[in-house]
């Protein structure tokens, strides 16, 4: 399912990053001083909270808004949004979960071939980028999955997605457009 | 942080003057322990009380403002131009007892009055229909009057203000300004806020009017209101068109909750989710001193939408709850596990000192200290430079 082809491609889910909502006010102050494991940024407002078990970073804002990142997949992020929470509450915080939403994934990709990118840009022209004085790989942007997928010329790839399934679609989708473009086949 | 405390320390010089009437007059009324609590918004009682009692004791007037000042504090972001209109009431109600005392301030919050008197007008009309339906239960005395509605405007800040300036109306039928002033204070829950702007030159007036026991007035106070309160209620489902009398309602609840431990049955104690939710408010308003009040507005809209949503409609009220509900389940700790591991650090390795430069790359850590002493390994040690680090 994640390639078109026998073997199979092995898609590294390396970020997912989530929101949630604690529904009361924070006390930035009291988190920084009383919380284990926090780093108190006043100039931004915000609090970071580092857990070990999920290794996730959280970033804690006073009005109760709290970004989870870090996390390996979707429900790691969850259980560590979980966890952090119950952190939160056992600081004495009327804190309740609610509003949880995994707002972007990024996964890597390796392509068993390299690939061209003058002529994967050329293929695909107006839905992919490629700027080499700017980055080295080539952007192709998938709309209706709003995914983003950079296209390097080794023949590693990065998609950046909304959740996991669409990352995985993106891949697929993908692939057969590499396919096409590989080094030592269409080298013009 | 410092700007709040800034503002705290602003408030509390003023609070501490007005602390020290009241509490050598403060024999009488037990509710003292209550007010103290709400020492920040204390300032915006003292603005009220001098506005309510043109002539009774500061002390008094700021205690019985004290329970509604969560509420005083939200409604006042939300409008300006309401709380002016309550100004207008006070002096005329002044105008009966002490003119003396009232002619001064007076003049000044006249220039308040003006503005609202057009708004007040399109008020009387809702304050009318409550009027037959308000229990009379109060003494027709004219100093009470100024007693009562203040006490009641103050306490129903939010709530239903045309239904508590109505039950004003009725305690003092006679006197033909009582309905203007009514109307007024109806029309601006929110009004009770302007009473600050006057705070000072209400406070000679309200020490003019010291004609009653303040105990039994509080009481009676208590009282209308509570059945302002249940009529409130009554009304606020009622009237989903009129999304700012429910939310009056409601924050009326909350001024009750805290009055007389009255069972909320609507507004945030609506749902399922009831015990949560009721603490939410409570817990906003012991962050008062930290939060702004914007802040607490902004949760509060955020109740309140949420509560007339599930007024307006169960349907969609149900809808939303079940969302919430299917988040919220924290179990506290069933399903989430703590973290045992950081307790293995609780060694007696001590270092206390000042820091010149701390780092940090993703999980390495680079310390740069100064000054300090520390025990390590049961000994003692002081350095004046110490360079450290670590990995998390």
């Amino acid at each position: 399912m994640d390639s078109s082809n026998d073997d199979a491609l092995d898609i590294i889910i390396t970020n997912v990053v989530a929101t949630f909502r604690t529904r009361c006010h924070l006390n930035l102050r009291t988190i920084a001083l009383e919380g284990i494991n926090v780093i108190y940024k006043p100039e931004l407002g915000k609090v970071l909270m580092k857990l070990r078990k999920p290794k996730i970073t959280a970033s804690i804002w006073s009005s109760g808004k709290i970004i989870c990142t870090g996390a390996t997949s979707e429900d790691e992020a969850k259980l560590g949004a979980r966890r952090l929470a119950r952190c939160l509450q056992k600081l004495g915080f009327k804190v309740r979960f609610s509003a949880f939403k995994v707002v972007n994934v990024l996964a890597v990709c390796s392509m068993p071939f390299a690939v061209h990118l003058i002529d994967f840009t050329k293929n695909n022209r107006p839905i992919a980028s490629y700027e080499p004085e700017l980055h080295p790989a080539a952007m192709y942007r998938i709309k209706h999955l709003k995914a983003t997928v950079q296209v390097f010329s080794t023949g590693s790839v990065t998609v950046t997605g909304p959740n996991v399934q669409n990352v995985a679609t993106a891949v697929e989708q993908i692939y057969p457009l590499l396919f096409e473009c590989q080094k030592p086949l269409c080298k013009s | 942080m410092r700007e709040l405390f800034l503002d705290e320390g602003l408030e509390d010089r003023v609070l501490d003057d007005l602390r020290h009437l009241w509490e050598s007059k403060m024999m009488q009324s037990k509710a003292m322990e209550d007010f103290r609590k709400n020492n920040i918004n204390s300032s915006n009682f003292v603005l009220q009380l001098p506005a309510n009692y043109s002539q009774t004791d500061q002390e008094v007037t700021g205690q019985l403002y004290k329970v509604n000042v969560p509420v005083v504090v939200t409604q006042a972001a939300a409008g300006q131009q309401p709380v002016s209109q309550p100004t207008q009431k006070v002096p005329e109600w002044k105008e009966t007892p002490a003119p003396q005392s009232v002619a001064v301030p007076q003049n000044t919050t006249h220039q308040q009055e003006v503005e609202p008197s057009p708004v007040s007008a399109a008020s009387v009309t809702q304050p009318a229909h409550p009027k037959a339906n308000l229990p009379p239960g109060q003494e027709n005395n004219p100093p009470q009057k100024p007693h009562v509605p203040a006490v009641e405007t103050s306490q129903l800040q939010g709530a239903h203000s045309p239904e508590t300036e109505v039950a004003l109306e009725e305690n003092e039928p006679s006197p033909h300004p009582e309905p203007v002033n009514l109307s007024m204070t109806a029309s601006a829950s929110s009004q009770l806020l302007d009473f600050q702007i006057c705070t000072e030159e209400t406070f000679t007036q309200a020490a003019q009017l010291k004609t009653r026991d303040i105990d039994d007035i509080l009481k009676e106070v208590i009282e209308e209101e509570r059945v302002k309160a249940e009529r409130a209620r009554s009304l606020a489902p009622a009237k989903t068109d009129n999304q700012a009398e429910g939310v009056l309602g409601l924050d009326l609840d909350y001024n009750y909750s805290e009055l007389s431990d009255i069972v909320q049955l609507d507004g945030p104690a609506d749902n399922s989710d009831i015990e949560e939710e009721e603490g939410v408010p409570l817990e906003e308003n012991d962050f008062l001193g930290i939060i702004n009040a914007e802040a607490i507005k902004a949760l509060q809209e955020g109740d309140e939408s949420s509560n007339s949503i599930s007024s307006s409609s169960d349907s969609e009220g149900v809808d939303e709850l079940a969302n919430v509900e299917e988040e919220d389940p924290l179990n506290s700790g069933d399903d989430v596990i703590e973290q045992d591991i950081p307790d293995l650090f609780d060694t007696d390795n001590v270092i206390v000192c000042q820091y010149d430069k701390i780092h940090r790359s993703k999980n390495r850590w680079k310390f740069h200290l100064k000054d300090g002493v520390m025990c390590y390994g049961g000994r003692d040690y002081v350095f004046s430079k110490a360079v450290g680090e670590a990995e998390w």
